[in-house]
């Protein structure tokens, strides 16, 4: 947990909490063909890039998450179709593999349920490594800085 | 930004790690993979086996003598005999395949279009190839899917059954396993003590033969390019055997051949 440039409101804590429940349900959806669940948190942050500083800055944390479980699932994913469809066979490198992806993909799980419904009640979660990154692309524009100042 | 590169490099280093250590554990074992693999394939194997098995020969002055042939390339090639299980099959089609479960199949014609001993062991070489080097479940895989081979297992689908035992009896498998399973042939019959050659006059003779004549020739008219098989067989062997001792010697290929077409 890490503190933000400012108190969100509650509707920007909702849209914020979704970007991370859009890349669930697209783990769910997606399990099969991993590139849909960066597309779907894609297609969430370009809905949302003209949103809040908060909520951009979330939704921007989320599709980063994704992007390197994408490169760890679609070798998984490659590495099975060679199997079923070419002439690779099952050896234990191939088993510790898909082990150590779901196990990745479980923490990554768990962690973007927690944040989804931390940052539901407002509070900023910044990943070790994913939040570092967001800061990095994600900086508050004139607009929100103009949003911000209307608070006050 | 440093920060940044040492956390995605520890990221990685982790991954990598968690995987290096789920390597030490046999998971192979653990699922039972390989007993779930051999089961299938030994259901498999004796499914399609049943489908020759009404013409199959038992004779022993039939099949002594092949049986002697395939014995003699296993032995020499550390092969574990026991487990092939040899089919000869009385069938004018110039045939011979490789059944799940290392059932080999050897149809009466073949033998008969063989001129000499070493010929039918280019070929008898070229399927235990297929065999050793797995090529036959690989293919049903690739072709069906490991569901409908399940399903196969399970008791359904008679028709499938013939259907894909058909499939394996008369087609080829991909280009570059044939080569890879001609070029073990030629490997085995070299450590053998068997003359190479002879297998590459075979492919020559058979693909030249009259097209009316090539319906009965499943073995050469389903394995493409005979001739440039005959000719890469040639120049890998060249001068890796020059003697080679016969396995049956000309008598009791002879006597082989002339028990066959009394049938």
């Amino acid at each position: 947990m890490a503190s933000f440039a400012y108190k969100p409101d509650d509707h920007e804590a909702e849209k914020a909490s979704n970007s991370y429940l859009m890349s669930l349900i697209a783990v769910i959806a997606g399990l099969p063909l991993p590139i849909i669940n960066l597309i779907a948190t894609f297609i969430f942050y370009m809905g949302n890039r003209n949103g809040t500083y908060f909520v951009r800055w979330h939704c921007m944390q989320a599709l980063l998450s994704q992007a390197s479980l994408v490169f760890i699932n679609s070798t998984g994913f490659w590495w099975t179709m060679s199997i079923i469809f070419g002439s690779a066979t099952v050896t234990n490198s191939y088993l510790a593999y898909i082990i150590a992806a779901i196990f990745f993909n479980l923490i990554e799980f768990v962690a973007t349920i927690y944040t989804a419904v931390t940052v539901r009640k407002g509070v900023h979660v910044s990943w070790w490594f994913y939040g570092d990154i967001t800061d990095l692309i994600c900086k508050p524009n004139q607009y929100h800085e103009k949003n911000i100042f209307s608070r006050f | 930004m440093k920060k940044i590169f040492f956390q995605g490099f520890s990221l990685v280093v982790l991954f990598l790690a968690a995987w290096f250590a789920l390597r030490q554990v046999d998971w192979m074992t653990f699922f039972k993979v390989e007993q779930a693999t051999e089961s299938l394939e030994e259901k498999l194997g004796d499914l399609f086996a049943d489908i020759f098995g009404k013409d199959e020969l038992y004779s022993s002055d039939i099949k002594a003598p092949v049986d002697s042939i395939l014995t003699h390339i296993c032995t020499t090639n550390g092969i574990d005999r026991d487990k092939i299980k040899l089919h000869i099959v009385a069938n004018d089609e110039v045939n011979a395949f490789a059944l799940p479960d290392k059932h080999l199949v050897v149809f009466s014609g073949l033998i008969l279009t063989a001129e000499n001993e070493a010929e039918l062991s280019g070929v008898i070489g070229h399927e235990l190839a297929h065999i050793q080097l797995d090529h036959v479940m690989k293919k049903l895989v690739k072709e069906l899917g490991l569901t409908v081979l399940i399903s196969m297992t399970s008791g359904g689908g008679g028709e499938v059954i013939r259907e894909t035992a058909k499939m394996l009896s008369s087609t080829a498998f991909d280009r570059e396993l044939e080569r890879e399973a001609d070029i073990k042939s030629v490997d085995y019959m070299v450590k053998a003590d068997i003359r190479p050659e002879p297998f590459a006059d075979f492919l020559f003779r058979l693909s030249a033969k009259q097209p009316d004549i090539l319906k009965n020739l499943t073995w050469i008219s389903t394995h493409p390019e005979s001739k440039e098989r005959a000719e890469y067989i040639i120049e890998y062997s060249r001068g890796r055997l020059d003697g080679g001792k016969p396995v049956l010697g000309q008598e009791a290929w002879e006597a082989l051949q002339a028990r066959l077409n009394e049938l």
